[in-house]
């Protein structure tokens, strides 16, 4: 059993790639698999900052929102192409994370979430106020993508099956950077600022440039996040930039294990799945998401994959 | 703009100080728990909105505002009681994060135990017998409601500055934000001085929901905002300084409301603009200390 | 052991610090020679935390100046700090808790090479995984080199972080109470390699044990009150009556 885990932790972009590539098949319907999919990469995003790092922000919603709405309007208002669409997505919510990270930074512990939940809602009202472009409080509506080429194959995107695999693909590849800024001297770095911020100082890294530099990537997947979600979706709900999106994040992030790998993911996936089945028989799910939430932080602060990874007294680095 | 005269300027600055009372309260009730427990209550706003349904809910049955009023904050300062006795506590060795991280679930429940016991549409809002209409305030009529207002929380918070100032238990409280060793050594049980100061501090914040409640509507999500608001009064007063607390609060009132009048849009946009400006220019905010912030 | 050159390798000049009202360092000025060990000593509150602290850029003096070399370097932080060369232990042991003994080398001597790096694998690296082989081997502690840190004894602990401290390769080097809390066999293993150190750089030491400095050290310098009280070999000040008369017989 143990060395199975040990091969998935070296592996472990691989692994995520294969299980995600069956997972449509496993889920009741393929809209939840993508659902999974984007949020769980929401999830990793925000892992980055928060279990590597140790800093909690709660307005990551930002860089979601912001992924979603650039995108978006890129495609309703200026009839950008899908790709570089999601690339504006991506660099907007990366200058989204340098500014909140600049102003954020400059504070220290705990008053960093409130700050962050703040800054948050200032790029909400924006959007929200910014009705000509964003639809304000109805949202962004009409995000189509046409259907396109790949190598002379026509991709259908609205086929659900398909959606998901070109979605998967970006997914993957955004995997596959997190997998390598976590092996990478930064990555190190990160980690040794999360355990002792003085200590690290003392061997010369400069904690504030880092702490914002990872910010910044942090924003970057978030926003690719988004801007898939905004294609996924064709619309843009104003809700995506509000606090409690963040702390959608944060909470599938605890569930499934801060500071792992595989963890955020999990999160998203057990969350999601369960608001699908809970929904269908009661609409009290923000009180059963509060206890549940409450109940991990309490009794099972490490998440599930955190609890078996540390029964099974594994070290999580992929070496 | 027409009509805009040093009257209407002065009565939109009224009704900043209005607003900026309730903000000022419920910062120093946040204030109060940081400043002791270390812990940020991201159960504020809701404990806020809990507020403000029992006073309507205890003034439509017993017809007495005062009642109400005293009755509201026992009930939220009970509550909040065993949230830190249950909830907050097993977490203090852990981490700053964690406390944080519960009252933020805890939060979830009890907005959603609001909409079942009350509904999602939330209750009508009652202004209190003797305390509606309008009074002359010299440059003009100004809701009676809203002086009440803010001569309550004035109350409010010369009470708080006195338990804290003038009593033993103030004195206590002040020592061990300080330093709770010296506090353990001198005999004090520090765990009962954290169960009383989280328990103030919901009931500040029931206490502010409940005077808030005839000038707004009261449903499930009015936390919601609320908590976002309250934290831009703490950054940008100071975090752990009563004193900014309350200068804060009545400052982004006051911007709120002449903001309100130049550009209705963005009113909401304005307090956490000026947010960031002083964390750019001040991170410690207006009566923080310099090192504590950035 | 000493330079050609007279240029004090750190400079303390007209150095206070206030905390609020407080007054914890008034006014001490002193120079530290390039290749020599000194020790700051003083009786509790004597602010040699808070001197420790300013030279090694916790924290700037709230007026005065360090020079480094005889350049200024007051106000840098402390990033900066260890970037030109001058690196410390903390009094209360700072280490990366999560993290193996060898990692915790490897990340401090990864400041040389490759800090912002965010797509090469760490481990390909070699010269950061040289360096804390190196020093792990120093310190006597490379059995325990996969081991968590939080999981080592406090002496242990304490000398992975003199090995963190070396990783960067300082040409000055300042300790705080460096074998506080240690067993005497630990102590005297400590000892001996800040001997060794003191070969090679400069260190600059904070110590209560009297008897040990004494042992080691050419030259003592004592604060009392946050001020500057005296200086000399050992001997000179064992017969000082300023500094008998404040430490009432002390260690």
């Amino acid at each position: 059993m143990n060395s199975f885990f040990q091969l998935i932790a070296r592996h472990r972009v691989l692994a995520s790639t294969l299980f995600l590539a069956v997972f449509p098949f496993i889920m009741p319907y393929e809209a939840l698999a993508i659902n999974i999919l984007i949020f769980g990469l929401f999830a990793m995003g925000f892992n980055l900052l928060f279990g590597y790092m140790g800093l909690l922000s709660f307005g990551h919603a930002a860089f979601l929102g912001i992924g979603s709405y650039l995108t978006g309007i890129g495609i309703v208002h200026y009839g950008m192409p899908w790709g570089y669409a999601i690339l504006i997505g991506i660099v907007g919510a990366a200058l989204g994370g340098l500014i909140m990270g600049y102003l954020a930074i400059r504070t220290r512990g705990i008053y960093f979430s409130m700050v962050t939940l703040a800054l948050g809602q200032i790029v909400y009202y924006i959007f929200y106020k910014a009705e000509s472009l964003t639809g304000g409080e109805n949202g962004l509506r009409g995000v189509r993508v046409d259907e396109f080429n790949v190598l002379g194959i026509p991709v259908d995107f609205l086929n659900p099956l398909v959606k998901y695999y070109v979605i998967l693909f970006f997914v993957v590849l955004a995997i596959w950077l997190i997998s390598r800024i976590l092996s990478s001297p930064l990555g190190a770095v990160m980690e040794a600022i999360r355990e002792n911020e003085k200590r690290a100082a003392a061997c010369g890294f400069d904690v504030a440039r880092t702490k914002l530099l990872v910010f910044v990537l942090s924003a970057a997947i978030c926003g690719l996040a988004g801007s898939l979600r905004a294609l996924h979706l064709s619309i843009v709900p104003i809700d995506s930039l509000h606090y409690l999106q963040s702390g959608q994040a944060v909470m599938m992030s605890i569930l499934g294990g801060m500071g792992t790998f595989f963890g955020p993911f999990i999160g998203a996936a057990v969350m999601l799945y369960l608001e699908d089945i809970v929904t269908t028989f009661t609409k009290h799910w923000m009180a059963v998401v509060g206890l549940v939430f409450m109940f991990f932080v309490l009794f099972f602060p490490k998440g599930i994959w955190g609890t078996i990874l540390s029964k099974l007294q594994i070290n999580q680095d992929s070496k | 703009m027409t009509g805009l005269t040093f009257e209407l300027l002065c009565m939109q600055l009224l009704t900043g100080i209005a607003l900026g009372s309730i903000y000022a309260l419920l910062a120093l009730g946040l204030c109060l728990i940081f400043g002791m427990l270390n812990v940020v209550n991201f159960a504020h706003g809701a404990f806020f909105m809990v507020g403000a349904f029992l006073g309507v809910y205890f003034l439509g049955i017993t017809g007495s505002f005062w009642f109400s009023l005293v009755l509201t904050p026992l009930l939220t300062g009970g509550i909040g009681l065993l949230t830190e006795r249950f909830l907050v506590r097993p977490l203090y060795g852990r981490g700053l994060d964690y406390p944080l991280l519960l009252t933020f679930g805890l939060s979830y429940v009890l907005i959603e135990v609001m909409r079942v016991t009350f509904g999602i549409e939330g209750l009508p809002s009652v202004t209190p017998e003797g305390l509606g209409g309008t009074v002359n305030v010299g440059i003009g009529y100004f809701p009676k409601y809203r002086l009440f207002l803010i001569a309550a929380t004035a109350v409010i918070i010369l009470g708080v500055w006195f338990l804290i100032q003038k009593t033993r238990y103030g004195l206590i409280i002040k020592a061990g934000a300080a330093d709770q060793e010296i506090v353990k050594v001198l005999g004090v049980d520090i765990a009962k001085v954290w169960l009383l100061v989280f328990g103030l501090g919901c009931a500040i914040a029931g206490l502010s929901g409940i005077l808030a409640s005839p000038t707004r509507s009261v449903n499930p999500e009015m936390g919601i905002p609320i908590l976002a608001e309250s934290f831009v009064v703490t950054v940008v007063g100071g975090m752990g300084s009563p004193v900014g607390a309350v200068v804060a609060g009545l400052l982004v009132g006051m911007v709120y409301s002449m903001t309100s009048l130049f550009f209705p849009d963005l009113a909401e946009l304005s307090i956490f603009v000026l947010m960031a400006v002083v964390l750019l220019i001040r991170p410690q905010g207006l009566f923080g200390k310099a090192g504590a912030m950035g | 052991m000493h330079g050609a050159n007279t240029t004090p390798i750190l400079e303390a000049r007209n150095v206070s610090k206030n905390f609020g009202k407080f007054k914890a360092l008034q006014n001490v000025s002193t120079n530290f020679m390039p290749g020599t060990l000194t020790a700051i000593i003083g009786p509790n509150g004597a602010g040699k935390s808070t001197f420790f602290n300013v030279l090694s850029g916790a924290f700037p003096p709230s007026s005065g100046q360090i020079l480094f070399n005889g350049k200024d370097i007051t106000g840098l932080q402390q990033h900066e700090f260890a970037r030109i060369g001058i690196s410390k232990s903390f009094q209360i042991t700072n280490v990366f808790k999560q993290l193996s003994v060898h990692e915790n080398v490897r990340v401090a001597a990864q400041m040389e090479v490759a800090r912002y790096n965010f797509f090469r694998n760490a481990q390909s690296y070699p010269k950061p995984i040289e360096i804390a082989d190196e020093l792990l081997h120093r310190v006597n502690l490379e059995q325990l080199r996969n081991k968590k840190t939080g999981d080592l004894a406090h002496g242990q602990q304490r000398a992975l972080e003199i090995a963190m401290a070396l990783a960067c390769n300082p040409s000055l080097l300042l300790l705080d109470e460096p074998t506080a809390g240690m067993s005497p066999e630990e102590t005297l293993v400590m000892m001996e390699l800040i001997r060794t150190l003191a070969s090679e750089r400069t260190v600059i030491l904070v110590e209560h044990k009297m008897k040990l400095i004494m042992g080691l050290c050419k030259r003592i310098i004592v604060l009392h009150h946050g001020e500057f009280l005296a200086e000399g070999t050992p001997e000179e000040i064992q017969n000082n009556a300023e500094v008998r008369r404040v430490y009432l017989g002390q260690g």
